[in-house]
């Protein structure tokens, strides 16, 4: 990642459409689930769609427009099963991750904590879904 | 030809109006080893917290604790962090050794998963506190550490 080189407004809409992928992504995956996963589901994507009103109203703020959810997101995979629905809320999960990474590399302590603490839990969501945490979320392994 | 010329420079200044000090203007080599920045002595700081975590659950596994597998990778993950956040570390020749080895001898006592535990979410509290004093690479890698941190002790029970 090109550290610095994003601005505080691209890296916040930046959160804000992965947060809208997200929301997107686990109404699919619920379909697929049952029982506690299903329960698990519905909590994450009802912490997504906060955090997406949270992120809407602080772009707001900033006197820029929030971009809007598109109608529409391609999956990196076809699901059509538990199996497939738990991988896709851990894909999803670790693109939420990246997406703050970015704003943790703003100038300002508000953006930069703001951003960590909302890759904490993005990470533990995706290490929930994934049965493993990582070494490094958000960046690559190397 | 060349000691002639090293001998006339302090006239040939003079006679220009400067002095040494206005022509080197920079830092003075033999005034020792510049003071190391901030954002070093804060990567320090958080290699040697890094290497008493690994203290502590190499503590925890020898000591037979449980789950010894689970233990054991997130050991891994630790050790993954201490290489990474070294390899971001750069010193200046003759600078004293980085880090610190651990204050405390974890292996001393029975180190339980709950310590662990809270060593992880310390951890991670302590790293996004940091997280302004650094340039963004090395904030990303602590977020990044941070998270890693907060999923460990997820799984350890929290």
């Amino acid at each position: 990642m090109a550290a610095g080189s994003v601005s505080l407004v691209q890296a916040m809409q930046a959160a804000l459409a992965a947060e809208n992928a997200a929301i997107f992504g686990y109404a699919v995956a619920g379909a697929h689930l049952s029982g506690a996963r299903k329960t698990a589901a519905e909590q994450d994507w009802t912490g997504h769609t906060e955090t997406r009103d949270t992120l809407a109203t602080m772009i707001s703020a900033l006197g820029v427009t929030p971009a809007a959810a598109q109608a529409y997101y391609r999956l990196p995979f076809a699901v059509h099963n538990a199996t497939t629905a738990t991988a896709l809320a851990a894909y999803l999960e670790d693109g939420v991750t990246r997406a703050y990474l970015g704003l943790v590399a703003v100038s300002g302590e508000k953006w930069r904590t703001f951003g960590a603490l909302a890759m904490q839990t993005s990470a533990q969501r995706a290490a929930f879904w994934r049965g493993a945490t990582q070494a490094f979320p958000g960046l690559q392994s190397s | 030809m060349l000691a002639a010329s090293a001998a006339a420079l302090p006239a040939l200044l003079a006679t220009a109006g400067c002095r040494s000090s206005d022509v080197f203007a920079g830092p003075d080599p033999l005034a020792g080893r510049p003071p190391l920045s901030p954002d070093v002595i804060t990567l320090q700081e958080v290699i040697a917290a890094e290497r008493a975590m690994i203290a502590l659950y190499q503590a925890a596994v020898d000591a037979g604790a449980r789950p010894a597998r689970g233990l054991a990778g997130l050991l891994a993950q630790h050790q993954q962090h201490l290489s990474r956040l070294q390899a971001s570390l750069v010193l200046p020749p003759g600078s004293a050794s980085a880090s610190p080895s651990p204050s405390v001898s974890p292996s001393s006592s029975r180190v339980t998963v709950a310590q662990l535990r809270a060593a992880e979410r310390a951890s991670a509290a302590d790293l996004v506190r940091r997280l302004d004093r650094v340039p963004p690479a090395l904030a990303q890698l602590f977020a990044s550490i941070a998270a890693s941190d907060a999923t460990h002790a997820a799984a350890l029970g929290g």
